[in-house]
C-alpha cells in the first residue's frame, strides 16, 4: 500500500508550537512505554503480539508502534470503559480468558499454537471469533462477538491509532496546541499539515474555490 | 507660491497614497498566503501596490516639481486601478459562489471587497497626486486644482475603509471598547470632509477629525499587534496568529486616506483665500 | 485557570451545615451553584472528579484525555445496549461540559407541550416563553457565538459573539442542504469567535471532545465556576458523594468518599446533579427504613424514563480534501426536521450537523463496519478525504428504558448502575427517515462510497422527570422533589421528552430558573 503522506512526520513537530508541554510529555511516555512483565503468561502474550499483528498492522516504512504495550498496560491496570454489557468480565479477565480461547481455538483447529499458524490461519481464527463461530469450550459463557466487538476490536484500534506512526500515516495534523488551524476549507491546508502526495490526491474537486 | 501649495498637497496625497498602498501590500501578502496563492492572479496586487508604493513614496519624499507624467507612472497608477477592479470583480463573483452566497458570514470570513477597493483607491490617489505635481489642471474629466473632486474622493475612501471596519469589529463582537473607535472618528471625518468638498470652506472640525484619523490609523496598529498577542500562544504562535488575529497592516490604511485628505484640504484652503 | 500556574482563592465551609450541598458539578449543578452562591446563599458542590486547570493539565492528546470520562464500570443491557464513558458522561469538575461538542440549541417551543401540541411523550411543566428568558441568560453566560439570523423557532435576540468560519464538513453541510432545498444555519455554539476576558479565541484544533487547552470553550469549568467562586462557593473535588442521608423525612446531608475515608456533609438542602445514571443510582443507592425503594421515588419514576439521542451518521468519502480534524465539529446545522413535520411517519424531531472525528474515534467508526488488518489500515489512509453527517434525534421516553442496581459493587462497595435501553419502532423510523435524507445531502454534493453508522447514541436524559402529578414524575418545576421538600435534583435526569437538539443549554437554562425560583422560595419562606 501506498503510503499518501510519505514526507511527512508528525514527531517532527515535537518542538514547535503545535504541542505544548503535557503533551510532549505524554506522548514521550507513550514512545517509551515497555511491555509490562508478569500481566500475562507467555502463550497469552505471544498470542496478543499475533493479534495485534494481524488486526493494526503497522504501516510499512514508519517506526515501529507501541499498541501491544498499550494493551498490556490497559490490561494490567484492569482499565474499563465506563460500560460493559452483563455478560462480558472486566477488562483484565475478559482479555485473559479471550486469549487463552483463541489459542486453544488455534489447537483445535491446526493442532499448533496460535502464534506458530500460518498468517492467514490466523486471520481465520480472528473472522471465526467476530462471527461468533467457535469451538473451544473455554469461551464458556464470553461470547467471542461480544468480546471481538466490545473489547478486542475497540481495544486495539484506540491503542494504535495513538500512534504518532499511524498519525502520520494518514496525513492527521497531530496534536495542536498552543497552534492551531488557520485554513478550514476543503483542499486547502497549513503548512504545518501534512501534505498529499500527488500520486495519490485523486482530485476531482467538487469546488475550486479560492479562499483569498 | 500657489505653485508651491499644489505642490505640497501633491506630496501630501503621495504619501497617503503610498500609506494605502503600503496596507494593501502588507494585507494581501498575508491574506493571500492565507489563500496558498492558489489562483496565480493572487501575486497581481502585490506587484501593482509595491509599484504604487515606489512610485508615489518617491514623490512624497522627493518634493521636486516634475514634468509632464511619464508614461511608466501613468501606467503604474492605471495598473493599480486594474487590478483593483479586478480583483473587487473577483472577490465578488467568489463570494457568490460559496455556500450561503451574499449573507454575513461570508463577507466576514471569505474573500474581502475593501482591499481591491482600496487599491484602486491608492492608484487613483497616486495618478492625482502626479498630475498636480506636473501642473495638469484636470486628471481627464476630475478637475484638481481647486481640491474639491479630491476631498469628496478622500471622503468617500474614508467611509468605505471605516465600513470595513465596522463589519470586521462587528464578526469580532466588539469585545474591546476600542474598537469602538474607527467606527466613529473617521466617519465624522469623511462627513466633515464630504461637507468641505460641497462647500469649498474648511472647518477645524474637518482638519481636526483628519489629523484624529491619520493617528488612530497607527495606533491602531499598535492594538491589533496587541491583538494578536491576546490569541493563544501570542506572537511565539506568530504563524497561525499574525493570520488568525486582526491584521496588522489594515489601520494604517486610515492613516493614508486621512493623509490624503490633508492634502486636498491644501488646496481648498488656497482657493478660498483666492 | 486563566493563567498558568495561577490559583484562585476559595471559601473552605468544613463539614458544618451549610444552606445547599449540591453533588455534581456540571450543566445542572455547576450553575445551579453559581446562581445559589451569587443569590447568597452557603455553597458546597463536590464533584468525583478532579479540577482541571486546561492550560497545563490537558494534552492534545484522544488517549491522555479519557482521565475527564466516567469509566467507572456500568453494566449495560437491553435490547440496543448504550455506550457510554467517553462518548456520554464525564468525571470532572465542569461535568460532561469539560469535554461536550459545545452545540448550544434551544428546544423547538412546542416540545414544552408536546403531549397536548404534538400528541406524543409528555408535557413539561414549564412555560416556553419563561424558558426563552432563561436560554438568553445562559446564552449570555456562555458568550455564545451564533448566527445573527436563527432560521428556525420564534425570534431570538442577537447571539453575544459572531458565528466562526465554516470549516470544509460545515461547507459540505451548507452546500448539501441548499441542494435539498432546505435551510441550514452557523451552529450557534459555546466557544469563542474573539477574546473575552482572560480567554483566547478558538484556535480550531479541533481536539474539543478532549478537553479544550485554551479555554476558547466555554464550559461549565471557565463560566459558572468561577462566578461561584467569586460569590463564595465552595467545589470540593475528588469527592464521591455515596448515599443521601434523610431524618423525619428530610434530607440532612451527603455521605461521600475524599481522601481514602467516608466523610458527612451536613447541609440543609441537598440538590443531586449527577447527570442521568449517577442521579438515580444516588437516589436508588440512599433508600432507608423510611424510603424503602430509594428517595425520592413514591412514584417509582426513579431510573425510569431513560432517554437518550439518535446519533446515527452517513460517512462517505470525497475528491477533496476535508480534514475534518479541524475547528470544532458541528460548525453548521440544519434544524429543518425539527420544525417541519410533515413527511414523517413518527414522532419527534431531528437535526444533524458536519461531525469532525479524531483518529482513534474514526478508527473506531470505519472498523465497526467490519474492518481490520491491511484493509483498515487502507482505509485509514484516506481519512482526510472522509466527510459525514450526523444526526441528534428525538427518542421517546418509555418507562422499559431505564437505570436499576446491580447486585455488582464498584470500588466503594455501591452497587453499580445497570442501564438498560431498547429503541422503539418510533426511534427506528425516525432513524431510517433520517439517515435516508442524510445520505441524499451527501450524494447531492459527491460524496461516495457512502455508508451508515447505525448504533451510535450520545446524551442522556430522563430518569428523575419532572411534572405536574407526584403520581408520575419525581420533581417539580422547580426541580424540587415530590417527597422531600429540601431534595432536589438539577440535571439532565429531569426531562420529561428529550427533544430533537443537545441538551446542555436547556439543562442549564432549567438550572438559571432552579436558582432564580429557590432565590424566591427562601424570600418567602417556603424552602
Ligand atoms: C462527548 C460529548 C459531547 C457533547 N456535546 C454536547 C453538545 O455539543 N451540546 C450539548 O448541549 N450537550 C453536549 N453533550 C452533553 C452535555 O455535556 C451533557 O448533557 C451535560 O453536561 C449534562 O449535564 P449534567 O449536569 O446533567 O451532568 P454532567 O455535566 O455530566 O455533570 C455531572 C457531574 O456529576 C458528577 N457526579 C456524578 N455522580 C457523582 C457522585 N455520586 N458524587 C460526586 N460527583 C458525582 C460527575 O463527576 C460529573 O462531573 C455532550 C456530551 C459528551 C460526553
Ligand atoms: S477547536 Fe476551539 S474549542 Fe475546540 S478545543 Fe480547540 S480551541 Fe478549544
Amino acid at each position: 500500500m501506498a503510503d499518501p503522506f510519505s514526507a511527512y512526520d508528525v514527531l517532527a513537530k515535537r518542538d514547535t508550537p503545535s504541542w505544548n508541554e503535557r503533551t510532549r510529555d505524554v506522548i514521550d511516555k507513550r514512545l517509551a512505554l515497555a511491555i509490562a512483565e508478569n500481566v500475562l503468561g507467555d502463550t497469552q502474550l505471544a498470542t496478543l503480539r499475533v493479534i495485534v499483528a494481524r488486526v493494526c498492522p503497522d504501516p510499512p516504512d514508519r517506526p515501529a508502534t507501541n499498541t501491544l504495550a498499550m494493551i498490556v498496560r490497559k490490561i494490567a491496570e484492569d482499565e474499563g470503559d465506563g460500560y460493559r454489557p452483563h455478560t462480558l468480565p472486566r477488562t483484565a479477565e475478559c482479555w485473559r480468558r479471550g486469549l487463552d480461547a483463541i489459542e486453544d481455538e488455534a489447537r483445535l483447529r491446526f493442532n499448533c499454537g496460535f502464534a506458530s499458524i500460518e498468517p492467514d490461519q490466523a486471520d481465520e481464527i480472528l473472522y471465526a471469533v467476530e462471527s461468533g463461530k467457535m469451538c473451544s469450550e473455554l469461551w464458556g459463557n464470553l461470547s467471542p462477538e461480544l468480546f471481538w466487538k466490545w473489547r478486542l476490536l475497540p481495544d486495539l484500534v484506540s491503542s494504535h491509532w495513538a500512534q504518532p506512526s499511524l498519525w502520520s500515516a494518514m496525513g492527521f495534523g497531530g496534536p495542536a496546541s498552543p497552534r492551531g488551524y488557520v485554513r478550514l476549507t476543503e483542499n486547502r491546508h497549513d503548512p504545518w499539515e501534512a501534505s498529499e502526495d500527488a500520486a495519490t490526491n485523486s482530485s476531482h474537486a467538487l469546488s475550486q474555490d479560492h479562499e483569498e | 507660491m500657489s505653485g508651491d501649495i499644489t505642490h505640497r498637497a501633491a506630496q501630501w496625497i503621495a504619501g497617503g497614497a503610498t500609506l494605502v498602498a503600503g496596507s494593501v501590500l502588507s494585507d494581501s501578502a498575508i491574506e493571500h498566503y492565507r489563500g496558498s496563492f492558489a489562483n496565480k492572479a493572487m501575486f497581481l496586487p502585490l506587484g501593482a501596490s509595491a509599484l504604487s508604493i515606489v512610485h508615489d513614496g518617491n514623490l512624497a519624499a522627493r518634493g521636486a516639481r516634475t514634468g509632464a507624467v511619464g508614461s511608466w507612472t501613468s501606467g503604474t497608477h492605471a495598473a493599480s486601478v486594474g487590478v483593483g477592479a479586478a480583483g473587487l470583480g473577483f472577490h465578488v463573483y467568489n463570494i457568490a459562489k460559496q455556500p450561503g452566497g451574499f449573507s454575513l458570514g461570508n463577507f466576514f470570513y471569505q474573500a474581502p471587497i475593501g482591499a481591491p477597493a482600496a487599491l484602486v483607491f491608492a492608484g487613483a490617489l497616486g495618478a492625482a497626486a502626479h498630475a498636480l505635481s506636473s501642473g495638469a489642471s484636470a486628471l481627464g474629466p476630475v478637475p484638481l486644482q481647486s481640491g474639491r473632486a479630491l476631498a469628496g474622493f478622500t471622503a468617500l475612501g474614508l467611509a468605505g475603509t471605516a465600513g470595513e471596519a465596522a463589519l470586521l469589529h462587528f464578526r469580532g463582537a466588539y469585545h474591546n471598547p476600542a474598537m469602538w473607535l474607527p467606527v466613529t472618528i473617521p466617519p465624522m471625518a469623511a462627513l466633515a470632509l464630504a461637507r468641505t468638498a460641497l462647500t469649498g470652506r474648511v472647518h477645524w472640525v474637518t482638519t481636526a477629525s483628519l489629523a484624529a484619523t491619520a493617528a488612530l490609523g497607527l495606533l491602531g496598529t499598535a492594538f491589533h499587534a496587541y491583538g494578536v498577542s491576546r490569541n493563544m500562544g501570542g506572537w511565539k504562535n506568530w504563524r497561525q496568529n499574525l493570520l488568525a488575529g486582526p491584521p496588522v497592516a489594515a489601520p494604517p490604511a486610515f492613516a493614508g486616506v486621512a493623509i490624503a485628505g490633508l492634502g486636498a484640504l491644501l488646496l481648498i484652503r488656497r482657493f478660498s483665500r483666492g | 485557570m486563566f493563567t498558568h500556574d495561577g490559583w484562585v482563592p476559595m471559601r473552605d465551609y468544613g463539614e458544618d451545615a451549610v444552606d445547599f450541598v449540591i453533588v455534581g458539578t456540571g450543566a445542572g449543578g455547576g450553575t445551579l451553584a453559581c446562581k445559589l452562591a451569587e443569590a447568597g446563599f452557603s455553597v458546597i458542590a463536590m464533584d468525583a472528579g478532579a479540577y482541571w486547570r486546561p492550560l497545563e493539565d490537558f494534552a492534545s492528546d484522544e488517549q491522555e484525555q479519557t482521565k475527564l470520562y466516567w469509566t467507572d464500570d456500568r453494566i449495560v443491557d437491553g435490547d440496543d445496549p448504550i455506550h457510554l464513558g467517553a462518548n456520554n458522561s464525564g468525571k470532572a469538575v465542569g461535568g460532561s461540559t469539560v469535554h461536550y461538542m459545545m452545540v448550544s440549541l434551544r428546544f423547538r417551543p412546542e416540545w414544552f407541550n408536546s403531549r397536548t401540541k404534538l400528541g406524543y411523550g409528555a408535557d413539561w411543566p414549564l412555560e416556553w416563553r419563561e424558558m426563552w428568558r432563561y436560554y438568553r441568560e445562559a446564552e449570555e453566560a456562555l458568550c455564545i457565538s451564533g448566527p445573527v439570523r436563527y432560521p428556525w423557532g420564534p425570534q431570538r435576540p442577537r447571539y453575544p459573539y459572531r458565528a466562526h468560519p465554516l470549516n470544509a464538513p460545515a461547507r459540505y453541510l451548507a452546500r448539501g442542504a441548499e441542494k435539498l432545498g432546505i435551510a441550514w444555519s452557523e451552529t450557534p455554539i459555546a466557544t469563542l469567535s474573539a477574546p473575552r476576558g482572560k480567554a483566547h479565541p478558538c484556535v480550531y484544533r479541533g481536539f474539543c471532545a478532549s478537553g479544550c487547552t485554551t479555554n476558547a470553550k466555554q464550559s461549565v469549568l471557565n463560566t459558572w465556576l468561577p462566578r461561584a467562586l467569586a460569590a463564595g462557593a465552595e467545589i470540593r473535588d475528588l469527592a464521591m458523594a455515596g448515599r443521601v442521608e434523610t431524618k423525619n423525612g428530610r434530607a440532612t446531608g451527603v455521605h461521600y468518599f475524599r481522601n481514602g475515608q467516608w466523610r458527612f456533609q451536613c447541609a440543609r438542602n441537598v440538590v443531586v446533579a449527577g447527570y442521568a445514571i449517577e442521579t438515580p443510582r444516588l437516589l436508588l443507592n440512599s433508600s432507608s427504613s423510611e424510603f424503602p425503594d430509594g428517595l425520592a421515588n413514591s412514584s417509582g419514576m426513579v431510573g425510569k424514563n431513560l432517554m437518550v439521542h439518535l446519533n446515527q451518521s452517513v460517512f462517505g468519502y470525497s475528491g477533496d480534501e476535508i480534514r475534518s480534524y479541524k475547528a470544532p465539529p458541528s460548525l453548521a446545522l440544519t434544524e429543518h426536521w425539527n420544525y417541519e413535520d410533515r413527511g414523517k411517519d413518527y414522532h419527534g424531531g431531528w437535526c444533524y450537523m458536519a461531525p469532525g472525528p479524531l483518529p482513534a474515534d474514526w478508527a473506531r467508526t470505519v472498523s465497526a463496519k467490519g474492518k481490520w488488518g491491511a484493509g483498515l489500515l487502507e482505509e485509514m489512509s484516506r481519512y482526510n478525504h472522509a466527510v459525514g453527517l450526523k444526526m441528534v434525534g428525538e427518542v421517546l421516553p418509555y418507562e422499559r428504558n431505564r437505570v436499576s442496581l446491580s447486585e455488582q459493587t464498584d470500588r466503594y462497595g455501591l452497587p453499580i448502575a445497570r442501564v438498560t435501553f431498547g429503541f422503539g419502532d418510533n426511534e427506528r423510523a425516525m432513524r431510517t427517515h433520517a439517515l435516508d435524507f442524510m445520505d441524499r445531502a451527501l450524494d447531492a454534493v459527491g460524496v461516495t462510497e457512502r455508508w451508515r453508522n447505525e448504533e451510535e447514541t450520545a446524551h442522556l436524559m430522563g430518569t428523575a422527570r419532572m411534572g405536574e402529578d407526584p403520581a408520575t414524575s419525581v420533581v417539580n418545576a422547580d426541580c424540587r422533589s415530590w417527597d422531600i421538600p429540601n431534595l432536589w435534583v438539577c440535571d439532565g435526569s429531569v426531562f420529561p421528552t428529550s427533544g430533537g437538539v443537545n441538551p446542555s443549554l436547556t439543562i442549564q437554562a432549567l438550572a438559571c430558573r432552579t436558582g432564580d425560583r429557590i432565590a424566591e422560595l427562601a424570600a418567602r419562606g417556603e424552602l
